[in-house]
């Protein structure tokens, strides 16, 4: 196949060409409380064509149809002609690379039958169902793929890359009367089979929670002293610094670019944040980017200033910086746009627990686990699953619907502790950007404290 | 394709069901005012399931010439793991398909110039010295084929367009974004677009001086895009799967006032020129509009065929699918009427885009216009309960809007707020596939910093 991509780009009239094809292999099971609701296997595939002439445009043609190939190089090539440009759009320099990168299987999921599949989704629903009688619904969901993805340009790369992934989630609703309330597992891995089969106690806590949550009181609304656990520390730094360092939001916009001048300070000193696409079996963690670049580690923030950002080809050339191995898509449908892959903060002082954050906190809130995000850029939202107050120093009552508003010139700020205690959080879900979604990404994080924050609710 | 499809299914199962879908899009990128992009999607897919020994399997495939003796291979495994489901494929109707426009020659016929022009047009108009612009162009084509086993039938082409404006205005470290689309199954008229261009003008206008948010239980006017998270509880709840599972708290509730008595909600995929409508849904039951909720009286929940069997009701033609995964229930257009001394008020407003807040601040003396929320749709939605950050937001004092708010949260429960509604204003509107004027209600908890 990559013989017949080559020569299509061969073909191709533009000065430059690329041809992304996947084959994706998944399947896919989910129960609706006790009941199955779909166990199936699915074969995906399709192709995706970017086309760039000098003083042009971008061309871009995506189709199910591999017959159609050079059709659609030709496509895709008058559609980047149709378009004139006065300042030319530039791709920074890059080495070409060729190479076959297959990640770990760790249980090639192909194997394994749909029936047992079932049988373990089957148990981790159970186990969700059995917490309680309050537990009147569950969405269970297992997926796994195994993608094919081969790459080549006109400028000579050609990659073929090999990338598992399996997801299982579990939503627990917990019901009284009127009220209703739920806990959500999720977790994601770039692995197989055999990484997800001990997860049955994380299926339990969370339908527990679900109940436990019947009898906790809305949180009150203003602003506090916020400790974050791994997990929402975790979405915390995705929504609030991740989206802006994503270089396709400044990168033609001059004010932009001056809010996010590098050297900045955005944080105290004890706040450093990065991605890394390379990773280990991460769930965003990919060899080369949807461009044929190289992943790495980028640092973000050091110290508390701004330090780099994520880049395509065409934004590093832009604002003269290097690219960055973040162009990604989801699928052969769409464009490579910039994305985060593993987005971190990185633990502060080793041994620094969890106790040293709270010890001085009179009256404050333990927001845990997340439900999501959300950026506008300057303001955000991260959805706590469930929290705590903190009373003189101490943990007290459970507490929902802690929903958490931020400013990325303010909140970031008010980080004054972090802890040692580093963990990736590997979730399902994704990200969504630009129709994009859910595009596999995983967050890390230790505790994190911060200064107040402003929480939503009654007031 | 289907036909052959249901004849290779026929012996070897029980029953069979199968949509077709092919697409083609065209869509073009402005990027900070300057056109970058400009693209095409063809993609086609086909979608089968079947009943074998009374159990339920599904499966697709996007394959260019699909193999029908593998698919049916592969739903029949997948049915073998499947529930027993009582399951009735409707037969053939015996009249035509309800009459409704889905196909419009001028969308279908624009050329890609005509795409750029409509966007260049926008950026031209929009354009401002502190302001980055962003706007898209997508065209759609879509042709669909559904049939089944006992013999029902359905074809039908459709078309859609999305023109949308995206305004971002960076001074400082102030960021403002301000956004509005046009979504319709035809072409914008030179009316649509120039009311596109006016929605982002009067709300980037009255955003551009920031003041501080007010705090406490207030009036806060929803606009029809400030409503979603308002909403999204009552279309969560109102759906067949959710009471079947117990997990609706409006479950058994068919028939109670729970809301003001001047709301009506409905369903209706007849709606003519919206890209959701249809004549057929994709499990072939012919459409028919729902009404969800009557003079304040939970009405009727939706339904695909796997659920009212389950329920055993009728579906309500809300069945959806795509190309893998089983059916599911969807809602086509989601439509709120007001009935105000009995009248009812009409279909969209071809008028200019009236002011900000629908006419109803008036009597506000301190609160707050919400036109965009952060997060909508992330926390435990089915409870009615609600708590996001503003991104959109203006103060109202004296029944005029003082400037925009930053760094406020509002909360409060969907149901509570729904039962008495302070107003209902005259600036309706689609929105996506929603269609609603903005909405008063009172005592929505304001928090700020």
């Amino acid at each position: 196949l990559k013989d017949r991509l080559a020569a299509a780009v061969t073909q191709s009239r533009a000065a430059y060409t690329e041809i992304r094809v996947e084959r994706t292999w998944s399947s896919a099971v989910a129960f609706r409380g006790r009941r199955l609701e779909t166990a199936t296997v699915s074969e995906d595939q399709g192709g995706f064509v970017r086309a760039l002439n000098k003083g042009c445009g971008w061309g871009i043609a995506a189709f199910t149809s591999l017959d159609e190939l050079p059709a659609m190089v030709a496509r895709a090539d008058e559609l980047s002609r149709a378009i004139r440009l006065d300042e030319p759009i530039r791709l920074a320099d890059a080495t070409p690379q060729t190479a076959d990168a297959v990640l770990d299987l760790d249980g090639d999921v192909r194997g394994v039958s749909l029936a047992e599949k079932k049988k373990l989704l089957d148990r981790y629903n159970g186990a969700m169902l059995a917490v309680s009688d309050r537990i009147v619904d569950t969405q269970s969901s297992y997926r796994d793929e195994v993608s094919e993805v081969w790459y080549v340009n006109s400028e000579g790369a050609a990659i073929y890359q090999l990338r598992p992934e399996v997801v299982i989630s579990g939503t627990a609703i917990g019901r009284r009367d009127g009220t209703i309330e739920k806990g959500l597992e999720s977790i994601g891995l770039r692995k197989g089979w055999n990484t997800v089969q001990q997860f049955d106690n994380q299926f339990r806590i969370v339908a527990q929670r679900a109940v436990d949550l019947l009898d906790a009181p809305r949180v009150k609304g203003g602003a506090y002293p916020v400790i974050l656990d791994n997990e929402l520390a975790g979405v915390f730094i995705h929504e609030a610094f991740g989206h802006l360092s994503e270089a396709d939001f400044v990168y033609e916009n001059p004010q932009a670019r001056e809010m996010m001048t590098l050297g900045r300070r955005f944080g105290k000193p004890v706040l450093n944040v990065g991605d890394n696409g390379a990773a280990a079996g991460l769930r965003g963690t990919l060899p080369y980017d949807d461009e044929g670049t190289p992943t790495q580690d980028t640092p973000l923030i050091k110290e508390g200033v701004l330090v780099g950002r994520l880049h395509s080809r065409e934004t590093a050339a832009k604002l003269g910086e290097r690219p960055t191995g973040n162009a990604r898509a989801i699928s052969f449908r769409h464009p490579p746009i910039v994305r985060m892959t593993n987005t971190y903060i990185a633990p502060g002082k080793p041994g620094a627990g969890f106790k040293e954050l709270i010890g001085d906190i009179k009256l404050g809130v333990y927001a845990c686990g997340a439900f999501g995000g959300q950026t506008m850029l300057e303001n955000f939202s991260f959805t706590a699953g469930w929290g705590y107050m903190i009373r003189d120093g101490q943990l007290a009552e459970l507490v929902k619907d802690v929903v958490l508003a931020g400013n990325l010139f303010q909140t970031l700020d008010r980080i004054d502790h972090i802890a040692g205690d580093f963990t990736w959080n590997q979730m399902g879900g994704g990200c969504g950007k630009g129709g994009q979604f859910p595009l596999p990404v995983t967050e890390g994080a230790p505790h994190v404290r911060i200064e107040e924050a402003l929480i939503g609710g009654d007031v | 394709m289907i036909e052959r499809l249901l004849e290779r299914a026929r012996g070897k199962v029980d029953g069979a069901d199968a949509l077709w879908r092919r697409e083609e899009q065209t869509a073009v990128a402005f990027e900070s005012g300057r056109l970058k992009a400009a693209g095409i999607a063809e993609e086609a897919g086909l979608n089968l399931r079947v009943l074998s020994h009374g159990r339920m399997g599904v499966a697709g495939t996007t394959a260019a010439t699909p193999d029908p003796d593998a698919l049916v291979a592969r739903a029949r495994a997948s049915a073998d793991l499947g529930e027993v489901v009582d399951l009735a494929f409707p037969a053939a109707s015996t009249g035509p398909l309800p009459p409704i426009p889905t196909f419009f020659d001028r969308t279908a016929n624009a050329s890609l110039d005509d795409l750029i022009r409509m966007g260049r047009m926008l950026v031209e108009r929009l354009s401002r010295p502190d302001c980055q612009i962003n706007v898209a162009v997508e065209r759609e084509i879509a042709e669909t084929a559904v049939g089944n086993s006992a013999g029902a039938r359905g074809e039908y082409r459709a078309t859609g367009i999305a023109v949308t404006a995206d305004v971002t205005r960076i001074v400082g470290d102030d960021v403002l974004m301000v956004y509005d689309q046009y979504v319709g199954a035809d072409m914008p008229g030179d009316t649509d677009l120039e009311m596109l261009v006016r929605s982002v003008e009067t709300r980037l206008t009255a955003a551009l001086k920031v003041v501080t948010p007010p705090e406490g239980a207030l009036p806060v006017v929803f606009t029809p895009a400030g409503l979603a998270a308002v909403v999204l509880p009552l279309e969560q709840a109102l759906s067949g799967k959710t009471v079947l599972q117990g997990s609706s708290p409006l479950a058994g509730k068919v028939g109670a006032m729970l809301f003001d008595q001047r709301l009506s909600i409905e369903d209706d995929p007849l709606t003519p020129g919206r890209p959701a409508s249809r004549p057929i849904d994709d499990e072939c039951v012919p459409s028919r509009c729902t009404a969800l909720v009557e003079r304040g009286a939970v009405g009727r929940f939706v339904y695909d065929l796997e659920t009212a069997a389950r329920a055993k009701t009728q579906s309500t033609g809300n069945g959806r699918r795509g190309v893998f995964g089983k059916p599911h229930i969807g809602y086509t257009n989601i439509l709120f009427r007001m009935l105000d001394g009995g009248g009812r008020h009409g279909l969209p407003l071809s008028a200019p885009t009236p002011e900000l807040g629908g006419g109803l601040l008036r009597d506000i003396a301190d609160g707050l216009v919400v036109d965009d929320l952060i997060g909508v749709g992330q926390g435990n939605v089915i409870s009615g309960a609600f708590s996001h950050p503003v991104g959109l937001a203006y103060r109202v004092q004296r029944g005029e809007i003082t400037g925009r708010v930053k760094d406020a949260a509002v909360a409060g429960n969907a149901y509570d707020l729904l039962k008495q509604i302070g107003g209902f204003g005259n600036d309706g509107r689609w929105l996506g596939s929603r269609w609603s004027p903005s909405l008063l209600l009172d005592g929505v908890s304001v928090a700020r910093r």
